[in-house]
């Protein structure tokens, strides 16, 4: 069976409206390490927030992944995910505690680490992870949200639901409670499934069928897909800082065809890159 | 903060501000806000806040609980909402709950089952649960379309009605139009060979297409119209 690489390509971008841009990103292709984090709190406490849960993750896997050696066991890395959110949990809370100017910070956080065949994915809040397969994009998380907990216990109907006011209240946050839970969960991946991590400034404002059609459409170029996504949230409002991360999966080229000899060898000199 | 103003025949008659507690509306005098009617229930209907949002229900009132003359069983109030009971008004006003998009910043708020699922191995959330985008609707949306005039999909006609439509060959040579707020623009998606728009090749950014012009991809040429 073929090793699967990934290809990847990251945006983030202020908006339409804000001043700041309080996401952050990780698109770290090398270590299969994507990350989009979306800050909140006053004073631009919210970039703090988001910015030291990325790094806090980088870090983490920095070292995790220099000691895994291969990315080629099927083994799970959801403990290892689960306790480097905590650990960014631990961090942001500190902080929040100790500087007067970031009480109150917080941020979400979507996270997809891919190793071999398989991608580690957790979330905390209402940023969100989908995946193009088939043709079809699918939402794989499930929004730390009021108004999804509104719609899903039928308080409000799903129609009803976009005449809400309650679309920015997240029900989980780090650097928010000493004990953060975060939703982890194990997805094989397939050559051919395009991922995507965002912040909710897109799907606030790209419908999920304008974000499939787009993806879709232009999978094979990942960067203008990517820039298309950014801008068809600001062309409906862009009222929000607005996010997206998007990770292609594919077959590496068969070992003994007239490149592969250079992608062995570069393999073979950094052992633990995805490609 | 948001208010309730009832007024009858054009005079205000009662007003009060709503904060986090559940407002009951009806004719018993037990009620936050008492309308002495006939056609009014004893509790004809409850306000309940849930994060942001004012509730409106209707607690089963023989005559129903009607918004901007449209009967409801439940509502999200909206700035400028007008509940009617009989001839007696009662006015949501909320500057922060207009329709239109909101300004506020994403916000930490107790959830309402948080220990509801488990927190690994959760299935993905059934497709029926679908909460709609936030995006007002497409008030200023340009409409365009295009016919072909060679190549397999020749003599036909497209309805540019989407924001993203391919033309040329996928994994050859493949081009995309967009439709943006202020019009359709032609990008090169892949392949070596670049588009033409109007016999010129275009470069890696996108083209603003006008009306008449003409462009060719992967073996398609292609008549754009455009009309708003």
């Amino acid at each position: 069976m073929p090793r699967l690489s990934i290809e990847a390509v990251g945006l983030t971008d202020v908006g339409r409206v804000r001043q700041y841009n309080e996401d952050s990103i990780v698109c770290d292709t090398a270590r299969g390490l994507m990350a989009v984090a979306d800050g909140m709190g006053g004073h631009r406490a919210g970039e703090v927030a988001s910015r030291m849960a990325t790094d806090s993750l980088l870090t983490a896997f920095r070292e995790q992944i220099a000691a895994m050696g291969s990315d080629d066991d099927p083994i799970s890395l959801q403990p290892t995910v689960e306790q480097s959110i905590i650990r960014a949990n631990d961090e942001i809370m500190t902080a929040a505690r100790s500087n007067q100017a970031c009480f109150g910070m917080g941020t979400t956080l979507a996270v997809a680490l891919f190793h071999g065949r398989q991608v580690t994915l957790a979330h905390v809040g209402d940023s969100r992870i989908y995946r193009l397969r088939y043709n079809r994009l699918q939402l794989l998380t499930r929004d730390d949200s009021l108004l999804r907990d509104q719609v899903e216990l039928g308080l409000i109907s799903a129609a009803a639901a976009a005449g809400s006011h309650n679309r920015n209240l997240v029900t989980r946050a780090l650097g928010v409670e000493t004990a953060v839970q975060p939703h982890v969960r194990e997805d094989k991946v397939l050559a051919g499934d395009v991922y995507l991590l965002c912040s909710d400034g897109l799907n606030d404002l790209v419908d999920d069928s304008d974000i499939e059609l787009i993806v879709n459409s232009l999978k094979a170029n990942l960067p203008l897909a990517a820039h298309h996504l950014i801008q068809a949230a600001k062309d409906n409002g862009g009222h929000d800082n607005v996010s997206a991360i998007l990770v292609s999966v594919r077959d590496e080229a068969p070992a003994d065809s007239g490149s592969g000899w250079l992608r062995r060898l570069l393999a073979w000199l950094r052992p633990g890159t995805g490609g | 903060m948001a208010k309730l103003v009832l007024s009858t025949a054009g005079t205000v008659v009662f007003q009060c501000f709503l904060d986090d507690d559940r407002v009951n509306i009806g004719r018993r005098a037990l009620n936050h806000v008492v309308i002495d009617d006939a056609s009014v229930s004893l509790a004809h209907s409850a306000i309940v806040p849930v994060g942001n949002d004012h509730i409106l229900e209707d607690l089963g009132s023989a005559s129903g609980t009607w918004v901007n003359g449209t009967r409801i069983e439940r509502h999200i109030l909206q700035h400028g909402d007008v509940i009617e009971f009989g001839p007696h008004y009662l006015r949501y006003l909320n500057p922060r709950a207009s329709t239109t998009i909101d300004f506020d910043r994403t916000m930490v708020f107790a959830g309402l089952h948080a220990q509801a699922f488990p927190t690994s191995d959760e299935p993905p959330p059934p497709a029926s649960v679908h909460v709609p985008t936030a995006r007002p609707a497409r008030s200023r949306t340009p409409r365009g379309r295009v016919t072909i005039t060679a190549g397999p999909r020749a003599r036909s006609t497209l309805e540019l009605d989407r924001v993203v439509t391919l033309f040329g060959t996928p994994g050859d040579r493949l081009a995309v139009v967009t439709r943006r707020p202020h019009g359709f623009f032609i990008t090169h998606v892949e392949g070596e060979r670049y588009p033409r728009v109007n016999g010129r090749r275009i470069d890696g950014e996108p083209r603003q297409l006008r009306g008449g012009d003409e462009f060719e991809v992967g073996g398609e040429r292609v008549e754009f119209r455009e009309d708003y």
